[in-house]
């Protein structure tokens, strides 16, 4: 299945100067038609039947044309700019800068951005009737874009990672970035209407595959690495920042919760599958068998064991307990084969569900009442701060899940914490090593089968670890909860983030979790659409949409063009050495 | 006595119900050393297109439940699944043949989720077709359901009848197509030895779109079979039936077509025993998957080649 190429390199080499014209007109033309009314009425998205006055959306559309525009005129100056030597420095950043494939990678997202909200308008407005000649306007200028852009000669890969920058500027810059993503992930949140959201991801997407493909990704990423600590840092300072943006409302709050929950989740399952390449589908039970461990050691009236310890005693006990399972499941397992993980890891689900559910005081023990579970598991209690009452910090009111937002934060930076140590460690590379030739690092002294069990037992542990503060978040805990589809779900999660990084997986997770609470229709279609998607990543990009660069080689070792630009990139500090 | 026999033939039908499924888990594994994990799945198609068959044979006959109806579902079972599992085997599993092997298990996980929630979201949406969303009762079709048959005493389900059948009929087919047929011993040599084979002339792409259909084949008559035994058909069905075929193609030795008989009819048999013979608490119906993925656990441990398999699985 080769897609026919229909901008060749001979068309490319005959028309890239009328391209690079129909670009930036095409650009300019798309900010301009931001001021035009799109719509026929003001119902459908964010006002846009206004002449002169661009909605929000129409004002993110016009940030896109214009960057389609600048980088085309950029690409354009690149040859001549060198020669007459005014503002050496600026020029010398400009030349490593991909402004050519960013504008590329840009003119793919507007065309992408407005036929999206042509259809959302079509949709909500019943017909194609209700787009006003400004949309129609956006969607030439967009093709205009599409194809100038299309018509250019990529030219070399950009290489502004070399560049070196104040370490000042980096560090803003890191800030400047979290901050942008912060606002624009509060103002998503509160999005009500579908379209609005969707379109606010559709921009976001159409952004960051622009700063990916111009090289501005790579030198993000480079300071990111440089200033590890800063980032991370700030990263958590952000996330702490988030439920002071909400107003007091906890509706948000309660969806963030339960995407950190998830998250943390899945960040966890990637120790197991990203890092030790153990597919384990049945990780959902760890979480349950935290969760459930949780319950019955509550105050909850329904509970049935009748020892109260501390919470941080519990979550301990949680952690221990789904550990232990890892280890009972994963020893025998662990011997034969990875094909037969997974198959036995799915059982072990399953039996985890069915005894949750049997375990009701007529097929067995009372220790979970069944099918219906443990309710009213009360709000925790930690140190004297009462988890359930809403507290008042510089005038705005943080509900319940906020505070437990705060907590699964925390959770979030321990298991993130783990996850980078043990990447980082002897251990993480035994990791890789196992996941790449099994055979071939026993042979190395590696201990495969010790690593593997311990990738296993640790990821159970996290996974526990989380569950325990998952039964407080959600007041009950039923074992049709955890069934596999959940599993899967954390699976298409890390599959969609990228294996083996972090950040990749809590965007995957975040995604997941966010696209059926603000889309209904993806609520009904939610399994059917992300069953195709596993299959179409594994297909186009089994690594993930943030690859782990060392993954992605061992996907793609075919691919000689990939794996000379990734070998290049990888022995960083020995390139400087040479120079 | 009557207790037992009963157990043994639920036992038995419950057992070559999963054979059948296994047989196509073993045969796909034999070839290209994939667990197809949506085998379930096509399992579950089978028993809707044969569905499907009848609906539309009712159209034109006014809803007949006469007997030659249940060899025209059969076929019509058979097409769609295997239909679906060479769609499925040219469009996702081929262009990873030489991907990390992760990749084409988590690939099988995608279809299998996408062809339930297909089954779920659309079947319905056809004119005429009943909603998916719940179980659907499947069929009557004379001669093969109805009132117990009554065999010296012992009152006997027909569909245990139709089902020990179906699988005695497929498993002599079987073994004629692998070991008399050009095809089957061109199947022999894929599994033993791909590269050679293909310098041998052996189009490999071909056996192993044979080896897809085959299994869908006989899942196909599989899901029939569950139709007439149980009396009822869902989206869902596929993936228990699945995980408990592969159960048993491992039991049994994965890659032995014998091997997933003999282990599905052991599975079966251990399911319904267990139910019925363990006392207290942990016995009872409620239980015998448990003790059917136990059973799977303990034979990972204590013989990793299965009952008949020779060979000591060793795949990372």
């Amino acid at each position: 299945m080769r897609i026919p190429t229909v901008f060749t390199p001979e068309l490319q080499k005959q028309y890239h100067v009328t391209g690079r014209m129909v670009a930036m007109a095409g650009g300019l033309l798309f900010a301009v038609s931001a001021y035009l009314p799109w719509a026929y009425t003001g119902a459908a998205l964010d006002n846009m039947s206004y002449l002169g006055g661009p909605s929000t959306l129409q004002f993110l559309g016009l940030t896109l044309g214009l960057i389609v525009a600048w980088c085309a005129a950029m690409g354009w100056i690149e040859p001549w700019a060198d020669r007459r030597g005014f503002a050496r420095p600026l020029i010398r950043v400009s030349k490593r800068v991909g402004w050519t494939r960013g504008s590329k990678a840009m003119g793919i997202g507007l065309l992408a951005y407005i036929v999206l909200i042509l259809v959302v308008i079509a949709i909500e407005l019943r017909g194609l009737v209700a787009v006003e000649w400004g949309g129609w306007v956006a969607l030439v200028a967009a093709l205009m874009a599409f194809v100038g852009t299309r018509l250019l000669i990529a030219g070399r890969a950009p290489s502004l990672e070399r560049v070196r920058s104040a370490a000042w500027v980096e560090i803003v810059a890191i800030a400047l970035i979290l901050l942008l993503a912060l606002l624009l992930v509060a103002y998503a949140l509160n999005q009500n209407d579908g379209g609005i959201f969707l379109s606010i991801i559709a921009f976001a997407g159409a952004l960051s595959a622009f700063v990916l493909r111009s090289g501005i990704g790579a030198w993000i990423s480079e300071a990111g690495q440089k200033h590890r600590t800063v980032l991370v840092f700030s990263s958590f300072l952000v996330a702490f920042l988030f439920p002071f943006t909400q107003n007091g409302s906890d509706a948000n709050m309660s969806i963030a919760t339960q995407v950190l929950v998830f998250a943390a989740t899945a960040v966890g399952l990637n120790i197991v599958v990203g890092l030790a390449g153990l597919l384990d589908l049945g990780y959902i039970a760890f979480l349950g068998a935290g969760a459930f461990t949780a319950a019955t050691l509550s105050e909850s009236a329904f509970a049935t064991i009748n020892w109260k310890p501390p919470f941080i005693v519990v979550m301990l006990i949680a952690g221990l307990i789904s550990a232990s399972l890892g280890l009972l499941i994963g020893s025998p397992t662990l011997r034969v084969s990875g094909d037969y993980l997974a198959i036995v890891t799915l059982a072990f689900g399953e039996i985890f569900r069915i005894t949750m559910n049997n375990l009701d005081g007529q097929s067995g023990p009372n220790l979970t009442h069944g099918s219906s579970g443990i309710p009213a598991i009360p709000n925790l209690e930690l140190f004297g701060f009462d988890f359930g009452k809403p507290h008042v910090v510089f005038g705005i009111t943080l509900g319940r899940f906020s505070n437990y937002f705060f907590l699964m934060l925390l959770i979030m930076a321990v298991i993130v914490l783990v996850f980078t140590r043990l990447n980082h460690s002897r251990i993480g590379r035994g990791w890789v090593a196992i996941r790449e030739d099994e055979k071939a690092a026993e042979a190395m002294g590696v201990n495969v089968f010790g690593l593997k069990l311990l990738a296993f037992a640790g990821g159970a542990f996290l996974a526990g670890f989380a569950g325990a503060v998952k039964a407080h978040v959600d007041v009950s805990v039923i074992p049709d909860q955890y069934v596999f589809l959940e599993s899967a779900f954390l699976l298409a999660a890390v599959v969609l983030g990228g294996m083996g990084t972090v950040i990749g997986v809590i965007l995957g997770a975040t995604l997941l979790k966010l696209l059926p609470e603000k889309l209904r229709f993806v609520s009904e279609y939610r399994m059917l659409l992300f069953g195709l998607l596993m299959v179409v990543m594994m297909r186009f990009r089994p690594e993930g949409m943030i690859p782990n660069q060392r993954r992605a080689l061992e996907f793609h070792s075919d691919d000689e063009e990939l794996v000379q630009e990734i070998e290049e990139d990888l022995p960083y500090e020995f390139a400087e050495e040479k120079s | 006595m009557a207790f037992f026999i009963d157990q043994l033939l639920n036992g038995l039908s419950l057992g070559a119900l999963y054979a059948l499924i296994a047989v196509g888990y073993t045969v796909v594994y034999g070839i290209v050393q994939l667990i197809n994990f949506a085998h379930g799945e096509i399992f579950m198609i089978g028993a809707f297109g044969a569905l499907s068959t009848w609906i539309v044979l009712g159209w034109a006959t006014g809803g007949s439940t006469a007997w030659w109806n249940m060899p025209l579902m059969l076929v019509g079972g058979m097409l769609v699944a295997v239909l679906t599992a060479v769609v499925m085997e040219r469009f996702a599993y081929r262009p990873l043949r030489n991907a990390p092997r992760l990749a084409p298990l988590i690939t099988a996980i995608g279809i299998s989720i996408f062809l339930q929630e297909f089954i779920r979201l659309f079947y319905g949406e056809i004119p005429g077709f009943p909603d998916a969303k719940a179980a659907i009762p499947f069929p009557q079709i004379e001669f093969f359901t109805g009132d117990a048959v009554d065999v010296g005493g012992q009152l006997i389900n027909r569909g245990t009848f139709f089902i020990i059948a179906a699988l005695v009929v497929c498993w002599a087919f079987l073994w004629w197509f692998v070991n008399k047929t050009a095809t089957g011993r061109a199947m022999q040599a894929v599994s033993q030895d791909p590269d050679t084979s293909r310098l041998m002339g052996i189009d490999v792409d071909r056996i192993i779109v044979i080896a897809f259909a085959v299994g869908a084949a006989l899942a196909a008559i599989a899901g029939v079979a569950h139709g007439v035994r149980f009396g009822n058909i869902d989206f869902k069905m596929g993936f228990l039936a699945g995980l408990k075929a592969f159960t048993a193609a491992v039991l049994g030795g994965i890659g032995n077509i014998n091997g997933a008989v003999v282990g599905g009819l052991t599975l079966g048999l251990v399911e319904s025993m267990a139910a019925s013979y363990i006392p207290g608490q942990f016995g009872g119906a409620a239980w015998k998957d448990v003790w059917a993925f136990v059973l799977l656990i303990l034979i990972l441990v204590f013989r990793p080649q299965g009952l008949l398999g020779a060979k000591v699985v060793d795949r990372a």
